[in-house]
């Protein structure tokens, strides 16, 4: 029992780190309709530039997160601005190339700016064991789940309550009349490219501080697809919990089937997710009758 | 009398060319090609070699992508399987080569029909991520095959007689390479023309339109997955002959984006373009060194030291340059360049 307890709490972690990839891939495809594939690289990117910000300015736990945050948004303007806003009302299938191509290009410049091997983020009290029930949890695993529940409760606010988020929704709903209505696509497509990136970010600098910081970090991409496909991409906070349940069942059957199921589990969830509901657990059911 | 050219018949209107100078061409191409291994040195026909059963894999993604307009980013799941399917036949199974090559085509058909099968509910970028699950599941399941399929350390294998004939030399390799590339290309071109590529444009194009003229998308969808994992398998297979040994590293995920890169680049949806792409995008690595070489010694020994991320970066910038300036590709390009030639002193 203690073994499946170990197993769900450290999958939380994970999971909360895959969920908030989960609604940086949702916050785009609500915006915009298109899957950036970049965006783990995006965390990964992130990830790098907050360790080499970090460590040379000295800077403490609560404050490396801030910055994580704002270094994550510029660096999803800056893509945005540079490589998306150009493509704006081309094909869905060109765009989407695009963020493939994006990912690519990214990848290499982290390992050419950093390099391959591994490093440890070094963050003030991040290993430090705290007894929640019994259960010893390190600061970081508490602190990412706690970041998850914050995203969260910012999302739903932010979409119900906000004017930004009333109009993001209505592009998601139908581009052109939003646009009738005096919305500026582009303008919701940088807040949503912005924000996004900033998850990202936050998921790309705990998952370095958690497991090390290596160029593979942008796998965490790979990882969070699954949670996205299952909430439903245009559910946000759908794809959030159910980076979550992810993260948990890949930890359980790591730890009682093997080590190769862990990798692909969430894959294989998926396929049998998209042949029964492609729409996701919570996504909006679109009606097709042709 | 006759006073023009008529097209009297069905046939005459899709027949592939109608121009004596493109057969007279098209023949003088391949002389050339079928004689290049007695001029060029061994560094020049590998490369050679490379860009044939690349085509070969690159045509496979053409019919899927290109024709189809179905995404995937799982090609390299398709060639995996190709190889695999290849070396178990030859080295497990004992089977003769030309019946594993059959088997290399085989399997990853009938693997494309199972990712296909989700195609039909899904579409573009659900269906892109159902084939990159299926490349990792693809990988995941090798490395568990134990003793069967070698796991991590993968199969040698060596290079086959074929129907007679000894393909252990580069050479003879080469011929090989570029027969099953220009049998690949006849394949497409054909399908292209007719019925079933047809059938397979106008659903990329509408689907919804296609279906009320009577073209089964189910069919055709599944159709087009079986062909085109048939064509990226014979590649994979072809590439295993090549490396001389089948393993999980020697198929990267960089892969099936290397094979979208040259889609894009050449010109989606067209022979010729996944022609130039292959040929252009191979190329790059080597240009691109080349024309650094020229540069200081610093930026000499970064292309060394990480030649890998440079390639990388290569595909994606010329991913991202292609659809941002010209989406036509390489082929619209040469469209251009052979109007001009016409035409000139005319604008058109």
């Amino acid at each position: 029992m203690n073994y499946f307890i170990e197993l769900v709490v450290s999958g939380l972690a994970v999971g909360a780190i895959y969920g908030l990839v989960a609604m940086s891939f949702a916050v785009i495809f609500k915006a915009t309709g298109i899957v950036n594939f970049a965006q783990g690289e995006i965390g990964m990117l992130t990830a790098y530039t907050t360790w080499s910000l970090a460590t040379t300015l000295g800077t403490g736990a609560v404050f490396t997160v801030l910055l994580s945050i704002i270094v994550g948004a510029v660096i999803g303007l800056l893509c945005e601005r540079l490589i998306m806003r150009p493509m704006l009302g081309e094909p869905v299938l060109s765009v989407v190339l695009v963020t493939v191509g994006l990912a690519v290009v990214l990848r290499s410049m982290v390992t050419m700016i950093w390099d391959a091997s591994p490093h440890k983020f070094e963050v003030a009290r991040a290993d430090e064991i705290l007894q929640i029930g019994g259960i010893g949890m390190r600061v970081s695993q508490v602190g990412v789940i706690a970041v998850l529940l914050l995203a969260l409760a910012a999302f739903w606010f932010f979409l119900r309550r906000s004017r930004f988020g009333v109009a993001m929704r209505a592009v998601a709903a139908d581009e052109k009349t939003a646009r009738l209505m005096g919305v500026s696509t582009a303008r919701v497509q940088a807040v949503a490219w912005a924000s996004a990136s900033a998850l990202a970010g936050l998921a790309g600098a705990f998952f370095a501080v958690i497991y090390g910081l290596a160029p593979t970090v942008f796998e965490l991409g790979l990882k969070a697809f699954p949670a996205t496909v299952l909430g439903g991409f245009d559910s946000i906070l759908g794809s959030g919990g159910s980076g979550v349940f992810i993260g948990v069942l890949e930890n359980l059957v790591g730890g009682y089937l093997s080590s190769t199921l862990k990798e692909i589990s969430g894959f294989m969830l998926i396929l049998v997710v998209l042949m029964v509901r492609p729409f996701g657990l919570f996504g909006e059911k679109r009606i097709e009758r042709v | 009398m006759r006073s023009g050219f008529f097209k009297q018949r069905y046939a005459d209107l899709i027949v592939l060319t109608d121009s004596l100078t493109v057969k007279a061409w098209i023949g003088v191409l391949l002389i050339a090609l079928a004689g290049a291994p007695l001029v060029f040195g061994s560094y020049m026909l590998s490369h050679l070699t490379v860009i044939l059963f690349t085509l070969v894999g690159v045509l496979g993604l053409t019919v899927l992508t290109g024709f189809t307009g179905l995404i995937s980013l799982g090609h390299v799941g398709f060639l995996m399987l190709g190889a695999y399917s290849y070396a178990v036949g030859v080295t497990r199974l004992g089977l003769p080569p030309e019946l594993a090559l059959v088997m290399a085509a085989v399997v990853p058909a009938l693997c494309g029909l199972v990712v296909g099968i989700p195609s039909l509910r899904l579409h573009g970028l659900y269906l892109a991520i159902t084939t990159l699950a299926f490349s990792y599941i693809v990988s995941a399941v090798i490395l568990a095959g134990g003793k069967f399929t070698g796991a991590g350390r993968g199969i040698s294998i060596t290079r086959p007689v074929m129907l007679g004939i000894d393909l252990s030399s580069d050479r003879a390799y080469y011929w090989f390479c570029l027969a099953m590339c220009a049998l690949a290309v006849l394949i497409t071109l054909n399908v292209r023309r007719s019925y079933f590529g047809r059938a397979l444009v106008a659903i990329r194009d509408n689907d919804i339109a296609a279906r009320t003229m009577g073209i089964s998308l189910v069919r055709f969808k599944l159709l087009a997955f079986l062909l085109s994992a048939a064509l990226t398998g014979v590649a994979g297979a072809m590439m295993g002959m090549y490396l001389g040994i089948v393993s999980v590293e020697s198929f990267p995920f960089l892969l099936s984006i290397e094979a979208l890169a040259i889609v894009i680049v050449g010109g989606l949806g067209s022979v010729l373009g996944a022609v130039f792409g292959t040929i252009f995008i191979l190329s790059l690595p080597d240009l691109v060194s080349g024309a650094m070489s020229m540069l200081s010694g610093r930026v000499q020994d970064l292309m060394t030291t990480s030649a890998h991320e440079i390639r990388s970066m290569l595909y994606g910038l010329a991913i991202i340059a292609f659809l941002r300036f010209d989406p036509r590709g390489l082929r619209g390009i040469w469209h251009d360049v052979r109007h001009a030639w016409v035409h000139w002193p005319q604008r058109y």
